[in-house]
């Protein structure tokens, strides 16, 4: 998993570059998911399943967006909420996203998930610096031309745990 | 690989060795198999380039070779205290050099001194024995003599009627231990071909390292019954270690002048038959051997972390779908009928995934053997070790863990428990021989490691002077005998006056007690004057599984470690006192004791507010005493206690008394509270 991680990494910082391969940059399916009219893509690879209910147990001492912790098979599992760690309001109930991020798994709740698709690796581009969303890698327009969608950055969203 | 398996084999050398010792004699079983021993460790360590320890090791199987010719009679009565030490020296050496090899330091390049001692006791066993054996040609090869009488037919003759298919072996030039690297290519080649299909010469091989030369001169020839099992054979050559080139050769019979080659060809077969015949004994002996190393694996602890985790989860899936709200009122005979069933055998899967980590204490409980023994001799006591309850089984972690503790305390028994004087003893009508008894007992839910002697006991005045002058104790107050022997167990207490090399080391029996602490366990000592004294170790079976209370707060469900509460109490409102800051109070027996409320500590939403519609629970732990409120006590239960996600770790919420967490019957999460930190934390808000 985490070789894959790096793998995607590289590719990323590839496309940065201003000198694009056309071919062969290949791409990759992504989970695409609605928080508060955002829609928001995460790579397919780091979602290890996603679950309709649940039940969260509420651990103290932990920032609000943390909602607490579930069980998953055995494995205890932290709950964040999307929308507060994006400084939205809550939501009354959402779908968990359970993704694994160099063997840290979290589980994410989102309003809706929508759709799974290939994104090109070269069609996602870097957010404008001036318009930077936290936690967000980079963005693109979804091929069916239903609207943009912004990359959700795993590593931030799972290291920022230390500082805040 | 390499480590795991030499150490294995030193422990079983070891063991074999002490017992031989109470014995004073090895047996003739003993004796085949140290030699058995000693020639796997020389032979793996030849294959490792560890010259050293190939050279010790095969110094020690020919010092075993001419005892296995000639029995243990060939040493004499008064050599025998001096073979049992160069064996457990020799036993130190390897388990020493195979920690240098752990940690990939160079190893002790030295070893001549260590040779010389060898070498002078296979003197002396020679003394005795060098008539009936023909004088070996040099040093190192004692063994060649029986071994030498079948190889000169075979370097004659280049192959026999019977053998037609020859290979030719050569090894790289300098390579060393050729023959065993020939032998490593018998044993290959017995992998697939039945000895009687197959000879190799020279014989002998695999105990006579002078045939190494022999070896580098002509080669080392393996002959076949048939063409197939040659061709099979090449690439087995072809892909061992240091091989420098081969050839096939046939063997053409001459044409038949009758009289001779009948002789010859009937010469050459017993030869032949014979050359297997003694590998035969070896063959047996390693088969017998890998016998063994099929029946273990070594896995590694991860996967069965990962194993018991899923199993767990089974059990509780396996609940919740027998229990299931959907089935309530119907009546389902056929179902219930497999449910059970379903139920008996996830328990059993459950069992068996706990014993998956249980391993038994008796190996740490033989290596005392060892240090009893060597003490004996240090420090001229008589003593003998009794073992009891080997086979008890506990948590692998645990019995990593408490063998520092159980040698300290045998070594405090040794050093301070028996009497100096075998006539102490006498007049106070013991036996002149001392006894420490060690034991294991299973109790179900805790194993209790228990060391006796039958020495002096402590002396309670001399204790307590001790402590006194040490500051732990005040002169002016009445000290219970209980009292007084806790002092043994504090820091910074050592009674013996003078360090020795064994027990005493300023550090002392605080460091057992800290250290069995540490695994969750408990230590308690007894003693009578002149009868000894007991050490009582008391550890729970396994640090994953722990007793647990139940407490509910609002909606969530908190686990209290049993061994943390005192009581639980339900008082009013008016029971509670205040202090200036505004902190609460109550009186209980003794004193008075703050009182934290779960609710407003963790900021929980819900939960009782008054303190009548709740309950107390005095906790304990360390020397914090305090009452934590909660709204309903739900019960005892046996958890298994699971860490929190790395994630949740990061907001250091172990410093809020929250340790981990554990999966309840139905599948919710319990938050385990650590009754030290909570407080802790509760103090420093």
């Amino acid at each position: 998993m985490s070789k894959e991680n790096v793998l995607f990494q590289v590719e990323e910082d590839e496309l940065d570059r201003p000198v694009q391969e056309d071919e062969g940059a290949g791409s990759r399916k992504h989970l695409i998911f609605t928080v508060d009219d955002l829609k928001i893509g995460i790579d397919a690879e780091q979602v290890v399943e996603i679950q309709n209910s649940y039940a969260a147990t509420y651990l103290p001492m932990m920032p609000d967006y943390i909602l607490g912790i579930f069980n998953m098979r055995g494995q205890i599992i932290p709950i964040m909420d999307i929308r507060l760690r994006l400084g939205k309001l809550p939501a009354e109930e959402g779908i968990l996203i359970v993704i694994d991020y160099n063997n840290n798994q979290l589980g994410i709740q989102v309003d809706s998930v929508d759709l799974m698709l290939d994104i090109p690796n070269d069609s996602i581009v870097p957010i404008p610096s001036q318009s930077a969303q936290k936690l967000v890698s980079g963005m693109c327009t979804l091929p069916d031309g239903s609207g943009t969608m912004l990359v959700l950055d795993c590593e931030q969203l799972i290291a920022r745990g230390y500082g805040d | 690989m390499y480590i795991y398996e030499t150490n294995t084999l030193l422990e079983q050398l070891e063991s074999i060795v002490l017992d031989a010792e109470k014995e004073n004699t090895f047996s003739q079983d003993n004796v085949n198999e140290i030699f058995r021993i000693m020639h796997t460790i020389k032979g793996s360590s030849a294959m490792m380039e560890f010259d050293t320890l190939a050279r010790v090791s095969h110094r020690i199987e020919d010092m075993f070779f001419l005892i296995r010719e000639g029995t243990m009679s060939v040493v004499k009565d008064e050599d025998r205290p001096a073979l049992f030490d160069v064996m457990l020296h020799s036993v130190d050496y390897f388990r020493e050099e195979m920690e240098k090899v752990e940690a990939e330091q160079p190893l002790n390049e030295d070893v001549d001194s260590f040779l010389g001692n060898i070498n002078s006791l296979i003197a002396k066993i020679k003394g005795e024995e060098i008539p009936a054996e023909p004088a070996p040609q040099t040093a190192a090869a004692p063994a060649a003599a029986p071994a030498a009488p079948s190889v000169p037919p075979a370097q004659t003759s280049e192959g026999s009627a019977e053998f037609p298919y020859g290979l030719r072996v050569f090894f790289d030039e300098g390579c060393g231990m050729e023959n065993l690297r020939a032998f490593m290519l018998v044993t290959s080649v017995q992998g697939f071909c039945a000895d009687a299909d197959f000879t190799y010469q020279p014989a002998g091989v695999e105990s006579d390292s002078s045939l190494s030369e022999t070896v580098i001169e002509h080669g080392f020839l393996l002959q076949f019954r048939s063409e197939a099992d040659r061709a099979r054979a090449v690439p087995i050559v072809m892909t061992a270690g240091s091989v420098h080139s081969y050839e096939e050769q046939n063997y053409v019979p001459a044409p038949p002048p009758a009289a001779e080659p009948a002789p010859a060809a009937q010469e050459a077969a017993p030869a032949a038959q014979k050359a297997p015949a003694a590998p035969a004994a070896q063959a047996t002996a390693q088969q017998h051997q890998q016998g063994q190393k099929e029946s273990l694996i070594s896995v590694g602890l991860s996967k069965l972390d990962q194993l018991s985790a899923i199993v767990g989860e089974i059990v509780i899936t396996e609940a919740m779908v027998t229990a299931s709200p959907d089935l309530k009122g119907l009546h389902l005979d056929a179902f219930s009928k497999s449910a059970r069933q379903l139920r008996k055998l996830t328990d059993e899967l459950q069992d068996v995934s706990m014993s998956l980590r249980m391993i038994p204490v008796s190996n740490t409980f033989q290596k005392m053997n060892r240090i009893v023994r060597d003490m004996c001799k240090k420090l001229n006591k008589q003593v003998k070790l009794t073992l009891v309850g080997e086979n008890t089984e506990v948590d692998k972690t645990i019995v990593d863990s408490i063998g520092d503790p159980i040698m300290h305390m045998v070594r405090n028994s040794m050093d301070h428990g028996i009497e100096e004087n075998v006539q102490d003893r006498i007049d106070a009508g013991k036996d002149p021989v001392g006894e420490i008894l060690l034991s294991a007992q299973d109790t179900g839910s805790e194993v209790i490691i228990q060391i006796s002697d039958d020495g002096a006991g402590v002396n309670d005045e001399a204790v307590l002077a001790k402590a006194i002058r040490n500051g732990i104790a005040s002169a002016d107050v009445e000290y219970s005998h209980k009292e007084i022997l806790n002092f043994l167990m504090a820091p910074g207490f050592s009674t013996n006056a003078q360090v020795t090399e064994f027990s005493g080391r300023g550090v002392g029996m605080d460091v057992v007690k800290s250290g069995v602490e540490s695994l969750g366990g408990s230590v308690s000592i007894t003693s009578e004057q002149g009868r000894g004294m007991t050490t009582i170790m008391r550890i729970p079976l396994t640090m994953a599984i722990m007793d647990g209370m139940e407490v509910s707060v609002g909606h969530s469900i908190f686990t209290i470690p049993i061994n943390n509460i005192r009581s639980s109490i339900k008082l009013t409102e008016a029971d509670i006192l205040h202090d200036s800051v505004n902190g609460e109070m109550v009186k209980m027996l003794d004193g008075y004791y703050p009182v934290i409320r779960a609710r407003d500590f963790y900021n929980l939403p819900g939960g009782a507010e008054k303190i009548e519609d709740g309950i107390l629970m005095w906790l304990e732990s360390g020397d914090c005493s305090y009452c934590l409120f909660v709204d309903e006590l739900l019960g005892e239960q046996q958890i298994v206690v699971k860490p929190l996600p790395a994630y949740v770790n990061n907001f250091d919420i172990k410093n809020y008394g929250i340790t981990g967490c554990s999966i309840l019957g139905d599948g919710n999460i319990s938050i385990i509270l650590d009754a030290g930190g909570l407080y802790a934390a509760a103090r420093n808000l």
